[in-house]
């Protein structure tokens, strides 16, 4: 007979944590762990049960929501995050942050902070990793990488990965010595043998003989992001996005007044209202249909126009918040 | 006056110093070396006439169908008054486009002469690696071509290194990159799973033609560059003696050398894009309201 502490587990290293989420039978999914280490911090509050549950029979009764937050509200030179998520069957957890994780100064170029997180998704367990965007500070080096294994096609994944260029009130523009940012997903076929589904690697550094400063290669733009969109929990989010990057206006098109007079529905004025914004935040964006995956990419002028693009698409679309409750945009608030 | 004229004088000289070294040399091994020496030129001979034959402009790649983000650069970046020349963002672009294909497709190249066993691997990571469809359908469109060129033209050709012809050092290898080669053509035709992506697939091919590692590379470079400033031209964005000066200058070459030099240990694992706007303007390739690329 196994016994469960109510306390969290020490784990030995420092900057390391791990999370399991499991289903006690017949139907209740349950955070069997949570440890985690100093400079890591992770809070667990009560799961929820989605608000909508009842209604669609699919879904389990409880959401989980953790925060993974770091003392001081950053990565300090030199520290190590190393995070491991694991989903059973038939679990959801939402997985956020608290404000935007900084990235403070090195002394030295060699010194690179690094998180590192590997998730495992079985058989219809759905992840939503929407973090607050990464905010580099001037003379930076950090090194993310996110890995997620999924079981199979039934595995659900929404993630954003974002970063910004800086402290722009204190001038900072792409001031860093080196970010690298790196998502894969995996999978594995029944005999054993690993599989690459997508990788998707940002480097920024001082490599590739541009001559030219970081800020300069990002054509005034002061954050890019990646939603790699997967599975059947988000399938609905991730026919939204395809559709409104089709219903995009055509750059370089002209308005030959013969399109504006039709009577326009509450849908299309949404459209409209929504695009006009991405114009006024400088926002730009493409949607990709991949490998079983919706992958976007985004930038804009200001932190704001993303945040701004990321709720309006996910709010009007309405399936995360209908399946993880409107805490799991907390960080887009 | 009197500078020019020595100088002209010490180039005599050593002119006249390398003549007998060569001399001195070349009678020092007569007998013994004269096959050996004859060797060496016609494989050097045979790399660069590989060379010559992927580098020409008429290589049915279908290469002149892209602008590699080009044409949505340009839409992004309409010039302030109307009429102003666009030849200095052209210059942007140029250096981020080398630099994105240096990141994200030079490894591949690289992976697949070193490694002609892994392509199947290989082409599948850099699908996975492709985010957008636009340059995705480019990369295999050429890809594909390339192959294509490869059964129809060089297999006759280059296919048939376990006959007795001295390939140098690259003979096992070159072996193991033919049936590498061949079955990845064989396997394209029944499985869903492979792209044919042209990076690897470059890689690979030069690895068969016995060209030397640096030089595919330096050429997978050169040809991207050549295919941007070719649309550049049919862009109107400058003409096609400006064209040759850009190709000519020795900052390109200067930039193309360092690019093989900076990606040359780095694995495939660590490709990745090096100017992430680059994404979003080949991405939004498809939302122009015209077009003459595909890409």
């Amino acid at each position: 007979m196994s016994f469960i502490s109510p306390f969290a587990a020490s784990t030995v290293k420092a900057g390391y944590g791990s999370i399991e989420l499991a289903v006690l039978p017949p139907d209740t999914p349950v955070l069997r762990n949570v440890s985690y280490q100093y400079p890591l911090k992770l809070v667990a509050p009560d799961p929820q049960p989605p608000p909508k549950y009842g209604t669609d029979s699919g879904a389990p009764p409880l959401v989980h929501t953790v925060f993974l937050l770091t003392y001081g509200g950053g990565i300090v030179a030199g520290d190590a995050i190393n995070l491991s998520v694991s989903l059973e069957g038939r679990t959801r957890l939402a997985l956020l942050t608290q404000g935007s994780t900084k990235i403070f100064k090195t002394p030295d170029l060699a010194l690179v902070s690094k998180q590192h997180m590997v998730v495992h998704l079985a058989a219809g367990a759905g992840l939503i990793y929407l973090p607050d965007p990464v905010q580099p500070f001037a003379q930076t080096a950090f090194s993310q990488s996110q890995i997620y294994q999924v079981e199979n096609d039934q595995s659900s994944l929404c993630a954003c990965d974002w970063v910004t260029s800086g402290r722009s009130a204190r001038g900072e523009n792409w001031d860093i010595y080196q970010y690298k940012s790196r998502n894969e997903v995996w999978t594995s076929d029944p005999a054993g043998k690993k599989r690459l589904l997508l990788r998707d690697n940002l480097i920024l550094d001082k490599h590739g003989m541009t001559g030219m400063l970081l800020s300069e290669r990002m054509d005034a733009y002061s954050v890019f992001g990646t939603l790699i969109i997967r599975g059947p929990v988000f399938s609905g989010l991730a026919r939204y996005f395809m559709d409104e990057f089709e219903a995009l206006p055509r750059i370089g098109g002209r308005d030959w007044g013969d399109s504006g007079e039709m009577e326009t529905s509450l849908k299309e004025q949404r459209r409209k209202d929504r695009q006009s914004r991405e114009k006024a935040d400088g926002l730009i964006w493409s949607a990709a249909n991949v490998r079983g995956f919706v992958l976007v990419k985004f930038a804009s002028r200001e932190i704001e126009g993303s945040r701004n693009f990321l709720r309006d698409m996910i709010k009007e679309e309405g399936s995360v918040e209908a399946s993880f409750g409107e805490r799991a945009l907390l960080c887009l608030k | 006056m009197t500078t020019s004229d020595d100088q002209q004088s010490l180039q005599d000289e050593i002119l006249d110093l390398e003549r007998r070294l060569h001399d001195a040399k070349s009678r020092l091994k007569k007998e013994p070396s004269a096959t050996a020496t004859a060797s060496t030129t016609s494989t050097d001979n045979a790399a660069l006439h590989a060379l010559l034959l992927l580098a020409d402009s008429a290589l049915p790649l279908g290469s002149f169908a892209f602008s590699s983000g080009l044409e949505s650069y340009l839409a992004h970046h309409k010039p302030s008054p109307p009429s102003a020349s666009q030849l200095p963002s052209f210059h942007i672009f140029l250096r981020l486009s080398l630099s994105t294909l240096a990141s994200t497709a030079l490894p591949y190249v690289l992976a697949g002469y070193r490694n002609p066993d892994d392509i199947e691997t290989l082409d599948n990571d850099f699908d996975a690696s492709t985010p957008c469809t636009v340059a995705r359908r480019a990369s295999i469109a050429q890809g594909r071509a390339l192959l294509t060129v490869w059964e129809r033209s060089y297999k006759t050709q280059y296919g048939a290194t376990t006959s007795s012809t001295s390939r140098g050092s690259a003979e096992t290898g070159g072996n193991i990159a033919v049936e590498a080669l061949s079955s990845f053509s064989a396997a394209l035709r029944k499985s869903d799973l492979i792209n044919a992506h042209l990076a690897p697939l470059w890689g690979l091919v030069t690895c068969v033609l016995d060209v030397p590692l640096r030089d595919s590379a330096y050429l997978f470079l050169f040809s991207h560059a050549r295919t941007v400033v070719s649309a550049a031209v049919r862009a109107s964005v400058m003409g096609p003696y400006q064209a040759q000066a850009v190709l000519a200058s020795t900052e390109l070459q200067d930039r193309l050398r360092g690019l093989v030099e900076e990606g040359w240990e780095r694995n495939v694992e660590d490709a990745g894009q090096s100017v992430p706007v680059m994404d979003l303007w080949i991405g939004r390739h498809e939302k122009l309201y015209s077009r003459i690329f595909n890409s």
